[in-house]
């Protein structure tokens, strides 16, 4: 009897061992498709879109921190190089990040490294930067750029918050 | 039953019990399971390649976005300094000098990862707020009702969960800092 049940289990533990790994493998990026999706319903993909401050009322990305202004970039490479570019913010500390679609940081300039602003060309296979871009491959062709900037919400910050919507990201062969 | 049946059944069942067990172990993972720092929790390879699998998993369900260590580090505390939870109702002195980075910030929320409602609209404390004296010794009390000095409400919120952020870290992420030099949460008292 137990006999004929041992290749059956033996297939069971297989099948669960399986399917934990691809559960654990495809979640980050099933999550960065939720991610992704909620924040281009914000302001759609391949543009930037300048949040407000964050509140308690803020669901679109999970632990947001209120010390930061965020301004996020959805992309997809689909239709060509995506270019961003963030000027010269006058902020303690500001970064642009680049997360590809398996959530891993494919990019990241801070205002010490890039104290005028940077520029960046998100590519994928194939696809060449624009003179004066950084190249950044992320895997996948999809994602999220988000510019972090750090404000005191005890302090006037708009100043801050006027040169932060200043930074851009559109598709290459849209300029 | 047939052997082929048999087969079938445990290949589904496995696989259920698969996935629904990596689902359950993701979703009861803590942000930063990988080193204990008196009540704070912390990893080094968030929104990094070199993550586990599991991590990764992790980190994108509890903190999507999460920066690099050489950019940033992260400390999530659910318990206090004495390991007892972090109620809503209680009060708590949350007390440090410097720590080893540009700038920090200590940011309530509540355990699904959201700021927690509070007619203050206060959800953090951080450097950037603080005098450079304070800076060196800082004390904030965490609590549902207003207290004198700083305060971080902790709301309507039953549990709630402490997220310290230590940016552009001295060591450029490449080491760890010690308990003592992250913040103390001490329980003063419950409602």
């Amino acid at each position: 009897m137990i006999a004929r049940w041992l290749a059956p289990l033996a297939l069971g533990l297989f099948a669960a061992l399986l399917a934990w790994h691809v559960t654990l493998a495809q979640m980050p990026y099933a999550l960065m498709r939720l991610a992704t999706a909620r924040v281009a319903a914000a302001g759609g993909v391949n543009r930037m879109t300048h949040a407000p401050l964050v509140t308690a009322k803020s669901r679109a990305i999970v632990r947001p921190s209120p010390d930061l202004l965020y301004s996020s970039c959805p992309f997809n490479l689909a239709g060509g190089p995506v270019l961003i570019e963030v000027p010269a913010i006058a902020a303690p500390y500001w970064s642009l990040s680049v997360f590809d679609a398996r959530t891993d940081t494919a990019f990241v300039r801070n205002v010490r490294a890039a104290p005028t602003g940077v520029r960046v060309a998100l590519l994928g296979t194939g696809q060449q930067a624009p003179a004066g871009y950084v190249a950044v491959r992320p895997e996948g062709g999809r994602g999220i750029a988000l510019l972090r900037v750090l404000i005191d919400r005890t302090h006037d910050f708009g100043m801050i918050d006027k040169a932060r919507r200043a930074a851009r990201c559109e598709v290459a062969a849209q300029r | 039953m047939r052997f082929s049946a048999r087969l079938l059944l445990c290949a589904v069942a496995g696989g259920l019990i698969g996935t629904g067990g990596a689902i359950y172990s993701v979703r009861s993972g803590a942000l930063g399971n990988q080193l204990t720092l008196g009540p704070w929790a912390t990893g080094r390879d968030f929104g990094s390649s070199e993550a586990s699998r599991y991590t990764r998993a992790v980190v994108a369900l509890r903190g999507l976005l999460a920066l690099p260590a050489r950019e940033a580090r992260y400390y999530n505390a659910v318990v206090d300094s004495a390991g007892a939870p972090l109620e809503g109702r209680c009060r708590y002195r949350l007390s440090g000098g410097a720590l080893p980075a540009a700038w920090w910030s200590v940011t309530l929320y509540d355990p699904a990862g959201y700021l927690v409602p509070n007619a203050a609209g206060v959800y953090s404390v951080g450097s950037a707020s603080l005098s450079p004296d304070e800076q060196r010794a800082w004390q904030v009390t965490i609590a549902p009702q207003p207290a004198p000095g700083r305060w971080l409400p902790t709301g309507n919120a039953l549990r709630f969960e402490l997220t310290l952020r230590t940016y552009l870290p001295i060591d450029g992420g490449q080491g760890e800092a010690t308990a003592a030099q992250l913040p103390r949460i001490d329980k003063v008292g419950c409602a």
